[in-house]
């Protein structure tokens, strides 16, 4: 048997997850009042390989407040780990003060009230929330309240190999799914040895990069909280994926932007977040454009920072503070052309350093453009239902590299995610 | 004669044919097992671009230690390594220690109830360890313990799999040479010492070595426990070089592997050649 480490991972969150649930770990420490407000714990897993980064914004934020001291835990390798890690210390009542959130894991710990509303504490912490780019803020509501400020914010791109363009004849990225059909034909007929387009599997959020597509056949995985999987359009999405990947235009794989790094591959679907890698280490010319339309083709995502709901208002306090310095002008600034991720704060965007860069790295103003253009909020299927992207991405691994059959996949996820929020969101509605 | 030599021939035909079987078989398990573990090596000895090439090269062009010295830079790998030596050591010696104490007990000391004890220590086998993870880690927060080592180390030290292993062993000992020691008057201590244990080295030398390989690699639980540097493990503290998000360079990665399993193979060297001396020195007949 197969057993991976996040899936195992997974049992644990789930089994922590429900003890939580039930508010009874079993052996108490309910109360995580106390703890010093003037040492903040700041648990990440370092998106986009920004531990060192990490690190200097919280040396800077000690060196402006020398009463402060800032412990950063190390949360794992995803966001799936640092969501389990952190179920395991809710449960066991020894939390960090702050948490990096993703996209899916915000909602399940909001609901649990793992995670407390920062709109009091703006207010109280002078916090310029009207800064943070609006749609990446309002990701994070839930019944009228904010649940996190946005921090890795990212968005999927369409990375590809310039010089394998040109030596097709191929004038830019796709502008429609069926333009890239016709693409892809193009460029295996000349290279046949380099896959056309390399996409994560369902381990590595491919669940995500689907979502945009799904979207321009006009599907979804859902609206709102009507399950939307046996809709004719999605399955005809799906349908499309599992065909491209027959025709060898789309392969999936674990780890693709190595792949399309060193020129294996035509084009990539990943997060901004690999931008700055890629950059720094990829063998080969690239370029980077919107996900094909007709938009909106692409969800936004990547991760926020929230704040534990079960410390003191104190310790509340300090934790707002940090937060907000960590993703203030400045350190947006530094952060997103480090990592590639978007820039969170409108100021930020005005910033001479920014401007300068973005005039220099437009492949970096592609995100910030298509997140005007061509983005819109996730499904909730995905994102908001507990477990919803890891159930998504292996239904898709099964369609494409297991070779199975739609419909029944498209079926089985309808069912799964209905019975899902029957049982654990609908009763706390 | 021809007769004889024709069957001699039959006869060698046969065994020659399941020599060949037994080779081939060997040769399967040998390409299973030992391929990956090559091409582990490779790659982590590999220039960057060599690494992702179409077909795959099964022999690099040149031979660099980069993703060595990015393993050794990168993430602050001599604190991980002195970590999980100290984890495994001491949880090595009080899992060994304990559960040929224990099996001892269980099997040749008399007191009420030690089949309950030993029906007690089989149940609690068979409960998987995600279960009481939950349970574990709000003790351990109660007691402070988080990122520290006697948090990773106490919850992770009492397993039923000794005792349960070596309370079967000493059961299948000869009754006869425990009765001699018996009526000799030799004090319990010293018939563990001097009777039990020379004739188990080969199976305590089994169990250390599981046990060395299961504590070695344990992620789970000191992942859990851990916040950094000052007590997570190896195989916590490389999930640094691998990320979600950003770009995995997978020579570090390999390179990483490469140096976590060298101290098990050393300890595995060592043992094994116990194992041997163990199985050879025949106490049976005394």
């Amino acid at each position: 048997m197969h057993i991976t480490r996040r899936a195992l991972l997974t049992t644990v969150g789930g089994i922590a997850a429900a003890a939580t649930l039930t508010s009874c770990a079993g052996t108490g420490g309910s109360s995580a009042g106390g703890g010093d407000p003037k040492n903040i714990r700041f648990m990440s897993n370092h998106p986009g390989k920004s531990q060192d980064l990490e690190q200097k914004i919280i040396d800077a934020f000690v060196a402006e407040n020398p009463e402060y001291s800032v412990e950063l835990i190390d949360g794992g390798s995803d966001y799936e780990e640092l969501a389990q890690k952190f179920n395991a210390q809710l449960a066991g009542g020894d939390v960090p003060d702050i948490v990096v959130a993703s996209d899916v894991t915000w909602f399940p710990l909001a609901l649990n009230e793992a995670i407390t509303p920062m709109d009091e504490l703006w207010s109280s912490g002078k916090v310029d929330s009207d800064d943070y780019v609006d749609t990446l803020r309002e990701d994070y509501v839930f019944e009228g309240k904010h649940y996190g400020l946005p921090y890795s914010r990212s968005t999927p791109l369409f990375y590809f190999n310039s010089e394998l363009w040109e030596k097709a004849g191929l004038d830019g990225a796709p502008t429609t799914w069926d333009e890239f059909d016709e693409m892809a034909a193009k460029l295996l007929k000349d290279n046949p040895d380099v896959a056309p387009l390399v996409v994560p599997d369902g381990s590595n959020y491919l669940d995500w990069y689907f979502q945009g597509m799904i979207w321009t056949f006009g599907g979804s995985y859902s609206k709102e909280w009507d399950m939307a999987f046996t809709d004719d359009k999605s399955l005809e999405a799906g349908r499309f994926l599992a065909e491209q990947v027959n025709k060898g235009h789309i392969k999936i794989t674990a780890d693709p932007t190595n792949e399309f790094g060193t020129g294996l591959a035509g084009a990539l679907l990943e997060s901004t977040g690999s931008l700055g890698g890629l950059k720094e280490q990829a063998a080969i010319e690239f370029d980077t454009a919107y996900l094909p339309g007709p938009k909106p083709g692409c969800p936004t995502g990547g991760a926020g920072l929230a704040i534990t709901n079960k410390i003191d208002d104190e310790r509340k306090a300090s934790a707002m503070k940090f937060v907000e310095f960590a993703t203030n002008q400045d350190n947006t600034v530094t952060f997103s052309q480090a990592t590639g991720y978007m820039p969170v704060r409108k100021s930020a965007l005005e910033h001479p350093d920014e401007q300068a860069y973005l005039k220099d790295e437009p492949r970096a103003q592609t995100a910030i453009d298509q997140l005007a253009e061509n983005t819109q909020s996730q499904d909730y299927a995905r994102c908001f239902l507990p477990g919803g992207g890891d159930r998504i991405g292996e239904g898709l691994d099964r369609i494409t590299t297991g070779g199975e059959d739609v419909e029944k996949i498209f079926e089985e996820l309808q069912k799964q995610s209905q019975e899902v929020y029957e049982r654990d969101i609908e009763p706390k509605l | 004669m021809n007769n004889d030599a024709g069957t001699h021939r039959h006869g060698g035909d046969r065994r020659r044919l399941r020599g060949a079987i037994a080779y081939l078989a060997m040769l399967v398990v040998v390409a299973t097992v030992v391929i990956p573990l090559y091409f582990v090596l490779i790659t982590s000895l590999k220039p960057r671009p060599d690494i992702y090439t179409q077909p795959v090269m099964w022999f690099p062009d040149e031979i660099i230690p980069d993703s060595y010295t990015t393993v050794f830079t990168a993430v602050p790998f001599w604190e991980y390594l002195r970590n999980s030596v100290f984890i495994t050591a001491v949880l090595t010696v009080v899992q060994v220690v304990l559960g040929v104490l224990s099996a001892y007990a269980l099997v040749f000391l008399r007191f009420p109830g030690r089949h309950a004890a030993f029906l007690f220590i089989l149940a609690s086998l068979m409960v998987p360890k995600e279960i009481t993870v939950i349970s574990n880690f709000a003790l351990v927060a109660q007691l402070g313990w988080t990122n520290s080592f006697a948090g990773i180390i106490v919850p992770l030290a009492g397993v039923a799999f000794g005792a349960y292993l070596l309370r079967n062993h000493f059961m299948s000992l000869p009754g006869e040479v425990i009765e001699a020691a018996r009526m000799d008057g030799t004090p319990p201590m010293k018939m563990l010492w001097r009777v039990v244990l020379p004739m188990s080295w080969p199976t305590v030398a089994a169990f250390t070595i599981i046990t060395i390989v299961t504590e070695w690699n344990q992620y789970l639980w000191p992942f859990l426990i851990a916040s950094n540097e000052k007590v997570a493990p190896l195989p916590v503290g490389l999930t640094l070089l691998q990320q979600a998000e950003g770009l995995t360079n997978w020579g570090p990665v390999m390179a990483g592997t490469v140096v976590t399993m060298l101290p098990i193979l050393v300890a595995f060297l060592l043992l094994q050649k116990q194992m041997i001396k163990g199985l050879t020195a025949g106490a049976v007949k005394g």
